[in-house]
């Protein structure tokens, strides 16, 4: 129903790259490559990493930074730390999606699943993560850097487009990504920072949230 | 000198006087139609007024602005969902561009800017409106250390990438707007309620209010042409792959067709009637004066009922349109037995003047009986309590009575002296061959007759086979209906809701209103906790308090603003904030500040909406144009289609000290459906015991009172099982049929039994009224099944159902009155003879 309330959504969801001067890669090169993508993460339907996150909002006179790690599981379950001064703990099963602030004692609770503009922003972010199917929802244009690769997402609907102008996503040569950068159509400017990818196996308890005691629940969203 | 008499001189010798009479009258009729015609398009008019539901149904209908809503919806193939999406923008843009257009909702108001900052006008007096304690509350967040911490939160939210704080900044920089809307979001939730994109999202709903001046027939009628020929164009630069369809649903959109569809109705059943009828006639009599004559006496019965009708309730309900039709059926019947009469007389060497003279005196008597039976009948309409109906009884029994009138003395204005009858009469001599076999052997027709419609009226009596009654509003709505239709596709995409029911409360002041939501809102939501009702919404929120937004503004005085606006600069700066997305809570302080010192009055959130802001979708929904007068809804935990849930609901929902209207379509249906039904029961009953009491008197005769009592149960029996076989439904309208065939099935049995009783030769004069009603009964089957042609299916239903019932009468006063009473009665044809000395 809200939409402008996800415009921020998708600046949580999508965690950007910078970009660099790239030679630009062939439709069917850029294709291939997603295939080794897909094929390399075959095996491994799961990814976590360490993060390190600016965000410029319009909201803020100063860029925001943050630290933490990040869960993801095929196709839509997700988990997301921040650790430092602001924590806090995002965590969606792919029906529902918690965030909690543990200094706060608070948390809020949104329903997924419902053609909303959360679930493009949901979509969004796990695009960035194990795209999948990304071709569907995005035109795709690559180009090869010096030490790997870039993809330059533009979405194809109009719920994405009204949450996102560009998507960078970087990776390195071993196909892992480094780096993500999304600008929204509000000006605002997200760049991430990825390191120690890893694809060990993941607790499935990662991706369920029940609020501790005390927790004051919100769901901005209503119903 | 004798009636018949003095008709037959009239007409013969003073034809010009009676000209002039006829013209009189006519002129006279049609001064009265052309000066005084009101037309009365209210459906809700035929309805009972005793009822309150309908009466609330009507204010509703009448008083509220989604009377000028129209609901226009974009449905695409599944494969082009995201051409959709980027289409409909542009689709709400050339919406809203339209002139007749004043406001357009196209997804929730939330999603705008625009509809936020109107939202944001309606703080202040909301805030003045809420109860001491949440006001105190709210008033508390001004407090320096408390808007410092929210700050604080929000800069964390939006660290964590929380969607939250750029919605609630958006909104509510100060934090006092949100707890002030809380009472009106509870009501907000129009997405939830009423979703504006299917689930498959291949359909998109648009809500627009026109600016149409009246919803009168014609004013819709304008709307829908402009509206038609923005449709024509509105998809273009649709680049799906499939085609896109426009569809516009509504209450105008349904007025403009059915009054289109009553123009269409009237030509074909009229030209259907008249070719039908006249065909009959022409074969019957093969004469063309007499059927302009009865064409003409027929218009002039109209044109005096209609006068009449006028002067009486000085407006005339749409179903007046029935009533000609039925006027021409019932009097159709009186012309043609009277010429048949007539010409029977002349085939026998009477002259003009003696034949009418005899035709008028032979069967005068039976077209006055038939007339008053008919009349009576329809006077029984009375009884329904229905403004509509009670128009058509009486328009029909005055009809009817000038009908009998002018056939048996202006219709001879048509014929000639010197126009002699055909000599080859085939279907006399049909009928007469027909008469004189039920005279020899009439058990053998009995024997074929009687099982037929007695296995038919059992099966009448068979609650296995139900009739079906449909009365749904579907039911009354234009065969092939565009706007049916697009609400049917509407319904069918989107999550289908049943209807709420509405509770109709109007007072006499803001105060009072207020009082009266807040006591209707406790009540409520102690039902919702039991269980007794699934939801509900009012305007409560909306239905402001002058005295405790008067106490409210006077506490307001107590707030430091000059406090409060530091703190805020402070938190700002701290948690590093852009100034400007705290721009409106400045003005919001500004505002609360000059509210409190009285340099301001507290805004009118009617004038602080803009007429084209998406919010008066909302408020429309709760208020009528006089703001005092408001409904709230109620949702049912199921459909209410019983009169065990209109009692409960009956006994639940209203509220001591609060007069509340309780009202919608379901719920009125509830109240209908047996009035309909005890409608049926009660008037026919009175119907049949009257018609019953007049033959009694007629006849004088036991056995020909049965055998009429029996043809009468034993047609209406056989029509009602023909229904029930042919899955034919009865309406809310098409009831009507029973009494209408009891009033003409009567008369052809009065005509048989009354000259059977009188005859003289028996074979002669039986076949000579059983050509007339042969004749009559077919025209007026064929007048009925004409209105079958029709697109109002109510008017089509009941043209079916009385076509039906009357082809069932003809039968039965043929094939079992006839033999019944040569069984009966059975005087022999020469003692008959003797009786008549020939």
């Amino acid at each position: 129903m809200m939409i402008s309330r996800f415009a921020l959504l998708a600046s949580f969801v999508l965690i950007a790259l910078s970009g660099l001067q790239a030679e630009p890669l062939a439709p069917p090169d850029v294709k291939a490559l997603l295939d080794r993508v897909r094929a390399k993460r075959a095996g491994a339907p799961q990814v976590q990493a360490d993060f390190q996150e600016e965000k410029t909002v319009h909201l803020m006179n100063k860029p925001i930074s943050s630290t933490g790690k990040v869960w993801f599981q095929k196709p839509d379950k997700f988990r997301r730390e921040v650790t430092g001064n602001s924590p806090s703990v995002t965590v969606s099963d792919g029906k529902q999606l918690w965030i909690y602030y543990p200094k706060f004692k608070s948390a809020e609770h949104y329903s997924l699943g419902k053609h909303s503009p959360l679930d493009a922003g949901i979509a969004a972010l796990t695009a960035a993560l194990n795209l999948e199917n990304v071709e569907n929802s995005y035109h795709i244009t690559g180009g090869k850097l010096e030490n790997g690769y870039e993809l330059q997402l533009a979405p194809r609907n109009p719920s994405l487009k009204r949450l996102l102008k560009t998507f960078n996503i970087q990776m390195n040569s071993d196909l892992q990504v480094e780096r993500t950068e999304m600008v929204q159509p509000n000006g605002d400017h997200i760049v991430t920072n990825y390191s120690k990818e890893s694809r060990a196996p993941i607790e499935p308890s990662t991706f369920e949230f029940t609020p501790p005691a005390g927790t004051d629940v919100t769901t901005p969203l209503g119903r | 000198m004798s009636y018949s008499k003095f008709i037959a001189r009239l007409v013969t010798q003073h034809r010009a006087r009676v000209w002039i009479g006829v013209f009189l009258i006519a002129g006279v009729s049609l001064y009265i139609l052309i000066t005084r015609l009101t037309l009365d398009t209210e459906v809700l008019n035929l309805l009972p007024a005793k009822f309150e539901s309908v009466q609330g149904l009507k204010v509703y209908n009448n008083d509220f602005a989604q009377t000028r809503e129209l609901t226009f919806a974009l449905s695409c193939q599944p494969n082009d969902v995201d051409r959709l999406e980027e289409f409909a923008p542009i689709f709400a843009q050339r919406l809203r561009e339209q002139p007749w257009s004043t406001r357009v909702l196209a997804g929730s108001p939330m999603e705008s800017p625009e509809a936020i900052k109107d939202l944001q006008g309606l703080a202040v007096p909301l805030l003045l409106n809420l109860e001491p304690q949440a006001f105190s509350d709210t008033l508390a967040i001004l407090q320096p250390e408390k808007l410092q911490a929210r700050l604080a939160r929000l800069h964390h939210e939006i660290e964590a990438g929380s969607p939250r704080p750029e919605f609630e900044l958006q909104l509510d920089p100060l934090g006092v707007v949100a707890p002030a809307l809380k009472p009106f979001s509870g009501n907000a939730a129009l997405e939830q309620d009423q979703p504006l994109t299917s689930a498959d999202r291949t359909m998109r709903v648009f809500l627009a209010v026109t600016n149409q001046p009246s919803i009168s027939a014609f004013d819709c009628q304008a709307l829908m042409k402009k509206v038609n020929a923005f449709r024509a164009g509105a998809s273009a630069g649709w680049e799906g792959a499939g085609p896109l369809e426009v569809l516009v649903t509504g209450r105008s959109a349904y007025v403009a067709e059915i009054s289109l569809s009553m123009r269409h109705d009237i030509t074909v059943t009229l030209l259907g009637s008249i070719f039908l009828v006249g065909g009959v006639f022409f074969v019957g009599f093969r004469r063309w004066l007499p059927l302009v004559g009865m064409g003409f006496s027929l218009l002039l019965c109209c044109l005096v009922a209609l006068a009449a009708g006028l002067l009486i309730f000085h407006e005339l309900n749409m179903v007046t349109i029935g009533m000609c039709a039925i006027l021409i059926g019932l009097g159709v019947d009186f012309a043609i037995l009277i010429f048949g009469r007539y010409q029977q007389a002349r085939n026998e060497g009477a002259e003009h003047a003696p034949a009418i003279e005899a035709a008028v005196a032979k069967l005068g008597r039976a077209i006055f009986f038939g007339a008053l039976t008919t009349a009576v009948g329809f006077m029984a309409l009375l009884l329904a309590n229905s403004g509509g109906f009670t128009q058509l009884g009486v328009l029909i029994a005055i009809g009817i009575l000038v009908a009998a009138l002018f056939m048996t003395s202006v219709f001879f204005l048509f014929t000639r002296e010197h126009s002699r009858p055909p000599r080859n009469d085939w279907i006399l001599a049909v009928v007469r061959l027909y008469v004189r076999r039920t005279l020899r052997t009439p058990g053998l027709i009995l024997w074929i007759a009687l099982p037929i419609l007695v296995i038919l009226f059992a099966l009448a009596l068979l609650p296995q086979l139900p009739l079906i009654f449909d009365a749904s509003t579907r039911s009354m709505e234009p065969k092939s209906s565009a706007a049916g239709y697009a609400l049917a596709k509407i319904m069918g995409k989107m999550p289908t809701r049943w209807e709420p029911v509405l509770a109709v409360v109007r007072a006499p002041n803001e105060e009072q209103l207020h009082e009266y939501w807040q006591k209707i809102e406790n009540r409520w939501r102690s039902l919702e906790k039991t269980g007794a009702i699934k939801s509900f919404s009012t305007p409560a929120a909306l239905a402001l308090s002058p005295r405790r937004m008067a106490a409210n503004r006077q506490r307001l005085r107590t707030i430091d603003f000059d406090a409060a606006r530091r703190a805020l600069e402070e938190a700002i700066a701290r948690e590093g904030f852009s100034r400007e997305s705290f721009a409106a809570g400045f003005t919001l302080l500004d505002q609360l500040e000059a509210v409190a010192r009285g340099t301001m009055p507290v805004p009118d959130w009617r004038k602080a909406l803009p007429p084209s802001s998406s919010w008066w979708f909302l408020v429309d929904r709760y208020f009528a144009a006089d703001p005092l007068l408001t409904v709230g809804f109620v949702t049912t935990n199921k459909p209410v289609e019983t009169h065990d849930q209109k009692e409960m609901l009956m006994r639940e929902l209203p509220v001591d000290g609060v007069p509340m209207t309780l009202s919608g379509w379901s719920f009125t249906l509830t109240d209908l459906i047996p009035w309909s039904h005890r409608q049926l029961i009660l008037i026919s009953t009175l119907m049949a015991f009257f018609d019953g009491f007049l033959l009694a008197l007629l006849y004088r005769d036991w056995r020909l009172w049965l055998i009429q009592i029996a043809t009468l149960a034993l047609a209406i029996g056989a029509m009602i099982a023909t229904m029930k076989l042919a899955h034919i439904p009865l309406n809310l309208l098409n009831v009507l049929a029973f009494r209408l065939v009891l009033a003409i099935g009567v008369d052809y049995g009065i005509y048989v039994l009354l000259v059977w009783q009188r005859a003289r030769e028996i074979e002669h004069d039986v076949a000579g009224v059983l050509k007339p009603v042969l004749l009559a009964g077919l025209t007026a089957i064929a007048g009925f099944g004409s209105l079958g042609l029709a697109n109002n299916p109510t008017l089509s239903g009941l043209g079916i159902a009385c076509a039906i019932g009357l082809a069932w009468s003809l039968f039965a006063t043929i094939f079992f009155t006839l033999p019944a009473a040569a069984i009966a009665e059975p005087m022999s044809i020469e003692a008959r003879k003797l009786l008549a000395g020939t």
